[in-house]
């Protein structure tokens, strides 16, 4: 269970990113961040894994304190939570299956991943994680030979090469066409039922948060303004999306989905 | 577009290029207006305009400064050198210098008349008279000020053309032919002391002087002249008939109670056998005169030598022909050769000449030896060529050295002078201040510079060259390197972090993948730049072929020094077309 407690981020710049989020993600949900760019969508997941220092507030993840670690704690914390993002963040020149291979970095013994060795039972893994997202023949193709599409299923399966408990998923499919959003959404969706990792999502599609999520939790202005269900999602009221969107913003198409 | 003025400003007026001026113009006169432009800028200022004033004022005082420097450079004074020896020198300076303060004085009165118009009506001084002016002042001093010599660029051109010649085909030079000497040697005793050394008839070719001992030629500071020496008869024979004898002397001790010690016969003609103790000394080659002149007897008069050299006041052959009689007739001294006649005989008469430098009192022996070029050896690869292919190999391996040492130096240093690797934290953030401040400044000292400062602090030769150059290598990649890791993408590092990975493993993971095609681009370049500035570094004692060029270039050796020139032309072509061949498949 990851718990947030009154988070606060303040950039150097002075922009006021997170402000005062309390709230609570429970395991095995596919929770997920709705809210406009610049809400702290990103802000919030990146404070998560520590990538953001939050300026005040308290992230507890299983009973352990992450605003509090430091170092080698804090790195342990990390290997749990797996990221996946946006553009992909795949090392361009690398090969897939080193790109997949660094998901095992935090557990791996420092001074041989040195030397771009690690252990055949991770190599393993990796041809096997990469098997799941259907793409164990593109192992050794450079990574950036790869369609995006493509490219998101080496994140996941690099994120999956950490054996996390939870997965920070940061807009993964705003760079994608509509049909690969889904293709990857249903990967995520496999690995949160199957394999009961919980997923925590940002997205701006309200049909693939009505579609997948089983929490909803809306931000605007670095403000926590929504907490609901899936069911409250399919049922949200113009009220709630304002709230969320902000009064000028205008919904099109219906407010619930049904199927 | 007074209409648009604001209210405050509704008193002033603007002119029509629309600048507002402090007072209206119209009230004032134009006269008063070009009498003040008699100071640079004071009529500006008399109208309202004093930035424009102050422009002019500035200008003024500048070209008054500019004329009086260029008059000190050139020592120029109208009335004092009117009669100097280079008249036509002269009246070039003058003339500068006059047309340099006429289009001083054109400024000046277009200044003051721009002002003028300006107050007298709407009409403007023609911009293009202070153009001309200012254009023509500013090259006019750069003429001078650079010593530009037309002159010389064409009538000097000629003597330089042989050089270009030698330059551009010197491979004549690549090749040499070794001379194959004929030699025959006697003693010589000076002053005559005890029993003057024997002079044998023995062997195929032999030579003898006679009297056997005498006196050498010296300066006399009483008779401020130089004294000849005793009269020498050299009787030769074995030589060739028809090829030119030369004679050479050489001090064989300087210390009379050593006992003579056998001596080498030099190798080469200007190799002198290199026996401690052994003065070197020109000597004099006598050379056979034409065949129908043979039995000519060339007198020549007493020469009063030149200090530095040995004179012979004649050179009288009885059998055999001087080679350059013309030599004596012009009362030089020097070098006497002669041609044996059709037995291989030859006999001359000559001073003994001046030893320089003087030995202390005497007796010494000398050896006297007669030098004949009996044939040339098969042509074989030069010396220079040799030497110029082995500096310039030396050379490659510096830029080699140079790049790597630099590179070793370089890439942990691109990281500290990297922002966005430095500015998470304020000491890194200072780091990299510090680092940044000192590769701008080492990169800014030439390479040629940090040579003579390596020579200083390891002496002259190669490794002076390679400290060079790597010094500057570390400033040059340091920098280029850490701008390919700034601008990297910044994605991958926050993904390899998310996994928990150490800040070691996220820049071999995530940052290193990104910046080795540039690094290596960039080190190619490097190296690129590296083997041409090695050629340069040379020049002031940093060892490789550009130290040899530089000798070669001052002893005009113009062949050899063109055979350097060309290879470094083949060697960096070469290496600029591997190196951008490779770093094509890098970028």
């Amino acid at each position: 269970m990851l718990e947030i407690k009154n988070l606060t981020k303040v950039y150097d710049t002075g922009t006021v990113a997170l402000k005062d989020v309390t709230c609570t993600i429970p395991d095995g949900s596919f929770t997920v961040v709705i809210g406009l760019s610049g809400s702290g969508k990103s802000t919030m997941l990146r404070c998560i894994n520590r990538l953001i220092d939050p300026t005040d507030g308290q992230i507890i993840f299983d009973g352990q304190d992450i605003t509090a670690a430091r170092g080698e704690e804090l790195r342990k914390i990390r290997r749990e939570i797996g990221m996946i993002f946006q553009h992909f963040n795949l090392v361009r020149r690398s090969t897939v299956l080193t790109n997949v291979l660094s998901g095992r970095l935090g557990y791996v013994n420092p001074a041989m991943s040195l030397f771009n060795r690690f252990p055949q039972e991770d190599r393993d893994r990796a041809l096997e994680a990469l098997e799941q997202v259907g793409l164990d023949d593109k192992a050794y193709n450079r990574a950036d030979a790869l369609s995006g599409g493509q490219q998101q299923r080496v994140g996941i399966a690099r994120a999956l090469m950490q054996r996390p408990k939870m997965i920070l998923a940061d807009e993964p499919v705003a760079s994608l066409d509509p049909v690969l959003a889904h293709s990857i959404m249903e990967y995520l969706e496999k690995l949160n039922q199957e394999q009961g990792i919980t997923i925590l999502c940002s997205l701006h599609y309200l049909d693939l948060v009505q579609r997948y999520s089983t929490n909803v939790i809306g931000l605007r202005r670095g403000r926590l303004v929504y907490q609901g269900t899936n069911e409250d999602i399919r049922n949200l009221t113009d009220a709630d999306f304002k709230d969320i969107y902000g009064e000028q913003a205008v919904r099109i198409g219906t407010g619930s989905i049904t199927g | 577009m007074s209409a648009e003025l604001p209210p405050e400003l509704a008193n002033m007026q603007q002119d029509e290029e629309g600048d507002i001026i402090m007072n209206p113009i119209r009230e004032r006169n134009p006269l008063v207006t070009a009498a003040m432009g008699i100071v640079p800028g004071l009529g500006h200022f008399y109208i309202g305009r004093p930035v424009a004033g102050i422009l002019y004022l500035i200008s003024g005082i500048f070209m008054v400064l500019l004329i009086l420097w260029v008059g000190a450079q050139a020592e120029f004074d109208p009335f004092g050198q009117m009669f100097a020896r280079d008249v036509e020198r002269y009246l070039g300076i003058a003339l500068l210098q006059y047309l340099l303060i006429a289009f001083a004085v054109l400024f000046w009165v277009w200044q003051a008349a721009a002002a003028a118009l300006k107050t007298a009506g709407r009409r403007r001084a023609a911009p293009v008279v202070g153009a001309v002016a200012l254009i023509g002042f500013t090259y006019l001093l750069g003429f001078q000020a650079t010593e530009v010599d037309l002159e010389k660029f064409i009538t000097e051109f000629p003597d330089t053309f042989r050089i270009f010649t030698l330059i551009i085909w010197p491979w004549e030079q690549a090749v040499q032919r070794d001379e194959i000497l004929l030699t025959a040697q006697t003693n010589w005793l000076t002053p005559c002391a005890g029993d003057p050394p024997e002079q044998t008839r023995e062997g195929d070719t032999w030579i003898t002087l006679d009297p056997a001992c005498g006196e050498i030629a010296a300066f006399s500071l009483e008779e401020a002249r130089v004294v000849p020496g005793t009269q020498l008869t050299a009787t030769g024979s074995g030589f060739d008939p028809g090829v030119p004898v030369e004679l050479w002397w050489i001090l064989q001790s300087t210390d009379p109670d050593v006992p003579e010690e056998e001596v080498e016969d030099p190798e080469t003609p200007e190799g002198a056998p290199e026996v401690e103790g052994f003065i070197p000394n020109l000597l004099v080659n006598i050379v056979p005169p034409p065949p129908e002149e043979e039995e000519e007897i060339i007198d020549v008069d007493a020469v009063a030598g030149f200090a530095s050299h040995p004179p012979v006041y004649n050179a009288d052959p009885r059998i055999g022909t001087l080679a350059n009689p013309e030599d004596f007739e012009d009362g030089q001294t020097g070098s006497i050769e002669i041609i044996p006649n059709e037995e291989g005989m030859f006999e001359v008469t000559f001073g003994a000449p001046q030893s320089l430098p003087t030995p202390d009192e005497g007796p010494y022996t000398y050896v006297w030896q007669a030098r004949q070029t009996e044939a040339l050896s098969a042509p074989r690869i030069s010396d220079d060529f040799r030497l110029a292919v082995d500096r310039m190999v030396v050379t490659i391996f510096q830029a080699l050295m140079a790049t790597s040492l630099g590179i070793i130096f370089a890439v942990p240093v691109s990281f500290l002078a990297a922002r966005n690797l430095m500015f998470d934290n304020p000491i890194t953030r200072i780091i990299y201040y510090v680092v940044r401040f000192l590769l701008n400044v080492v990169r800014s000292i030439e390479p040629i510079i940090w040579g003579v400062i390596a020579i200083a602090w390891v002496g002259l030769g190669p490794f002076a060259g390679v400290m060079a150059l790597m010094i500057h290598t570390i400033a040059a990649l340091g920098k280029l390197y850490s701008e390919s890791i700034e601008s990297i993408d910044a994605g991958p590092i926050e993904a390899i972090t998310a996994t928990g990975a150490t800040r070691l493993q996220t820049i071999l993971f995530a940052i290193v993948p990104q910046i080795v095609p540039p690094y290596i681009s960039f080190t190619l370049y490097r190296w690129d730049i590296n083997v041409r500035m090695s050629t340069i570094i040379g020049f002031v004692g940093g060892g490789g072929i550009g130290q040899i060029l530089f000798q070669w270039i001052n002893q005009s050796r113009w062949g050899s020094a063109g055979m350097a020139v060309w290879l470094i032309a083949i060697t960096v072509s070469v290496l600029d077309y591997a190196s951008s061949e490779l770093r094509k498949r890098f970028v």
